[in-house]
């Protein structure tokens, strides 16, 4: 009776809610999906949940900018993803991101369809497509049709600073080590004004902790901002639909009339 | 004023004398072809960005006054594939700009022609083919 | 359902080459000739391995739409190679030199101080103005001469073939209503930084034509340098997306036919152009369903084709090919359009300024 109803479910759980011992299969670590070169292959479809990007720190619920839109409009509480819960800034730099979050509807990059730099584009609420070729890995974001690639091949300095940074990476044992360096000092890290310098500079680690899981750390540091390096951590999770695919999300045209919208000509229409 | 498409066009005349950008918006609509102007100056910042590159030029007036000005250039990847980078124009550099000034006649103007003062062209071939070492490069 | 069909406003009318000597009528037979000592390299996985950085530069200044003096023609003779060759040359030379010494700017100013009339503006780029707006030297150009009288390949005569009816009715229409520089609107897609579509995206421009190609078990990408486009191309034969949800980029599906990398792109939009701007130029509907191939042929060569079939603007599907090649040290840097777009801001501020002005003039 007990067997054939094991047949049924997985066998390791099911032999764990009868106590019995599990089968030996079962018992081996999480596998995960490896390319030809042994290493972990990452090629897939991404995402992080939680509310990383309304704000990197603890935050309770609160109403959004427009009361109009209620509880759609309203923010999500969230538990911090950096390690010891705060940022460590200098005391100057916290007074920076203070100004910026009381004007954070106006000043997050991220409101204009600006590019989300790293590592916010990697827990902002849209999923990412990870490329990993036998040389090179590619990313790309489905926010703003960002995308990055990551040298694997001998390191490459910044020829220019940029939003995405640029990204060498290299294998430490099955952890995707990625130095990101060569920001130009724009994006934010969440929509709460925690901010940064053209001095970052970001260390990623991918692990896979399953086929369906990777855990992602960052460490960031900039001497201008912050007391000591400081690092986040959050898993994102493979999407697992049927026929799931990155889609578009061209925000351009969403910001165009706030941008230029006091240039267009006044007609009879639009006045 | 309509931008037009120029999607092939290999008339000699296109490679030479008129070089060859690509208008990808009218250069009319900013800019106002009856202010002419020459602008000696020194870089203060040089923005390697699209669509296009900013220079930021101190020009010292006649009365002794310096005025910022912003030169709107070329955009900056062909330049980065030959090698230039964010050291190539360091701030201290004198350069002399050819150009037209914005129509709103703000301190703009596009960079039709950029040199140094004894006239080579900035951003000639590739670094190491004529052009002065930036001075704080790396 | 109502299917709501976009078209562009834009124009078919192509620039054509200024005129050539009249063709010879032998035929060259410079066809991509692929090394009988190469073989097509494959991944560790087994799919042909078409990965790196690739440029369409060597294809600018052939033509879209071919010259009619080429007829069926698809390459040119080997005089007119060695013509274009030259022209390849001095084009390489102008990255050296930069062009003449002075910008029209000067002899306009040195015509004013003699009291002189200044040389007649010839209007080509500025409506007035002879000059390039920026230094041309710092742009990108063919290394090679192409052999090809033209891009569009099919139907034989090179030329896209007409539209319906219907479109054609629908694009005059919009080409009315069109205002000039109302509204951001009114500008290119590109020059909105929004993008420049599949199809602009690779049909090489002054500079920027480059894309690369990374490979994984499963999936083929390619991402573009200007705009920052990037494709994710799934083999496993799944199904299109829905037609509810479209897009600029369109919903791309791939499969090997051989070495050749087929790719089968829907849910478009329909407000993108097969033209460089994004959306001026051969115009598009949802009704788009285009397919590419491309072909490694050799090291540092792939043969791309695209074939457009959107039965509701054009009365046949046509396609354009040309070969992209590597080039030594030649890599993509970040192309961050919109994050950096003054000009659109200050030629929409000029435009109302402009306005501003005239209509102070008037009340006087």
């Amino acid at each position: 009776m007990q067997n054939s109803f094991c047949s049924i479910i997985l066998a390791a759980a099911c032999a764990a809610a009868f106590g019995l011992a599990a089968p030996a299969a079962a018992q081996t670590a999480a596998r995960i999906p490896r390319t030809t070169a042994g290493k972990p292959n990452l090629t897939g479809l991404w995402q992080a949940f939680g509310t990383a990007d309304w704000d990197i720190e603890d935050h309770s619920a609160q109403a959004g900018p427009f009361y109009q839109l209620g509880a759609v409009g309203a923010i999500p509480p969230g538990q911090s993803i950096v390690e010891g819960g705060d940022i460590p800034y200098l005391p100057a730099a916290l007074e920076q991101k203070k100004k910026n979050y009381a004007n954070r509807w106006k000043e997050d990059p991220v409101v204009k369809c600006y590019m989300p730099g790293v590592p916010r584009a990697t827990y902002m609420p849209f999923p990412l497509q990870i490329i990993q070729s036998q040389k090179d890995i590619l990313i790309a974001y489905e926010y703003a049709t960002t995308n990055r690639l990551i040298n694997m091949g001998k390191p490459e300095e910044a020829a220019v600073d940029t939003w995405m940074g640029t990204s060498n990476g290299h294998w430490e044992g099955d952890t995707l080590v990625v130095d990101v360096t060569g920001f130009n000092g724009k994006p934010w890290l969440d929509r709460a004004g925690d901010y940064t310098s053209d001095s970052l500079h970001v260390v990623e680690r991918y692990t896979m902790l399953d086929a369906n899981t990777i855990n992602y750390e960052a460490t960031v540091e900039d001497s201008t901002l912050y007391s000591r390096p400081w690092k986040i951590s959050l898993p994102l999770y493979r999407r697992r639909e049927k026929n799931a695919r990155l889609l578009e999300f061209k925000c351009v045209e969403f910001t165009e009339e706030l941008l230029y919208g006091d240039l267009v000509k006044k007609t009879p229409e639009n006045k | 004023m309509r931008t037009k498409l120029l999607i092939a066009a290999a008339g000699i005349g296109l490679l030479l004398s008129a070089a060859p950008v690509w208008a990808h918006h009218a250069f009319a609509a900013e800019f106002d072809v009856n202010r002419p102007l020459v602008l000696k100056g020194t870089v203060t910042k040089m923005e390697w960005i699209n669509p296009h590159a900013w220079i930021h030029l101190a020009v010292k007036n006649a009365d002794g006054t310096t005025t910022e000005w912003m030169i709107e250039a070329g955009a900056p990847n062909g330049l980065l594939r030959r090698g230039f980078n964010k050291h190539s124009l360091p701030p201290g550099t004198e350069i002399v700009v050819e150009g037209w000034q914005a129509k709103d006649q703000s301190n703009r103007a596009n960079g039709s022609n950029i040199t140094y003062p004894d006239g080579r062209k900035l951003f000639i071939g590739s670094p190491g083919t004529g052009a002065p070492e930036p001075k704080d490069a790396r | 359902m109502t299917k709501q069909i976009f078209l562009l406003m834009g124009t078919l009318a192509l620039v054509t080459l200024a005129s050539v000597p009249a063709a010879a009528q032998s035929t060259s037979s410079e066809e991509g000739k692929v090394d009988k000592n190469w073989s097509a390299p494959k991944t560790p996985w087994g799919d042909p391995d078409l990965q790196g950085t690739w440029t369409s530069d060597d294809t600018w200044g052939v033509p879209f739409e071919r010259p009619k003096q080429y007829g069926t023609r698809r390459f040119l003779t080997e005089d007119e190679i060695k013509d274009r060759a030259k022209r390849v040359e001095q084009s390489q030379e102008f990255i050296d030199k930069g062009g003449p010494a002075h910008s029209p700017a000067v002899a306009e100013l040195e015509a004013k101080e003699k009291g002189e009339t200044p040389p007649p503006a010839q209007g080509r780029y500025g409506r007035g103005v002879d000059a390039a707006p920026v230094p041309g030297h710092w742009g990108e150009f063919a290394r090679r001469a192409s052999p090809l009288t033209s891009q569009v390949m099919d139907p034989p005569d090179g030329q896209i073939p007409p539209m319906t009816p219907e479109a054609a009715k629908l694009l005059a229409e919009k080409q009315q209503m069109r205002r000039k520089q109302d509204s951001y609107v009114d500008w290119s897609l590109y020059d909105r930084c929004i993008t420049r579509g599949i199809a602009g995206s690779i049909i090489p421009v002054i500079y920027g034509n480059g894309l690369e190609i990374v490979q994984a078990p499963g999936y083929v990408s390619i991402r573009y340098e200007m705009v920052h486009d990037v494709r994710i191309i799934p083999l496993d034969r799944r199904e299109h997306a829905g037609s509810g949800y479209r897009s600029y980029m369109g919903d791309a599906i791939g499969h090997w036919e051989g070495n050749t990398l087929v790719v089968d792109t829907t849910n478009f939009l329909g407000k993108t152009a097969i033209g460089v701007n994004g959306d001026f130029g051969p115009p598009t509907s949802e009704a788009l369903h285009t397919t590419e191939r491309f072909t490694r042929t050799g090291t540092n060569t792939i043969d791309y084709k695209m074939t457009v079939d959107d039965p509701f603007v054009y009365t046949a599907p046509w396609s354009y090919e040309f070969p992209i090649t590597q080039e030594p040290g030649y890599k993509l840097f970040e192309y961050a359009c919109h994050e950096g777009n003054m000009a659109m801001h200050n030629m929409l501020s000029t435009a109302r300024m402009e306005e501003a002005k005239k209509a102070a003039a008037g009340k006087q």
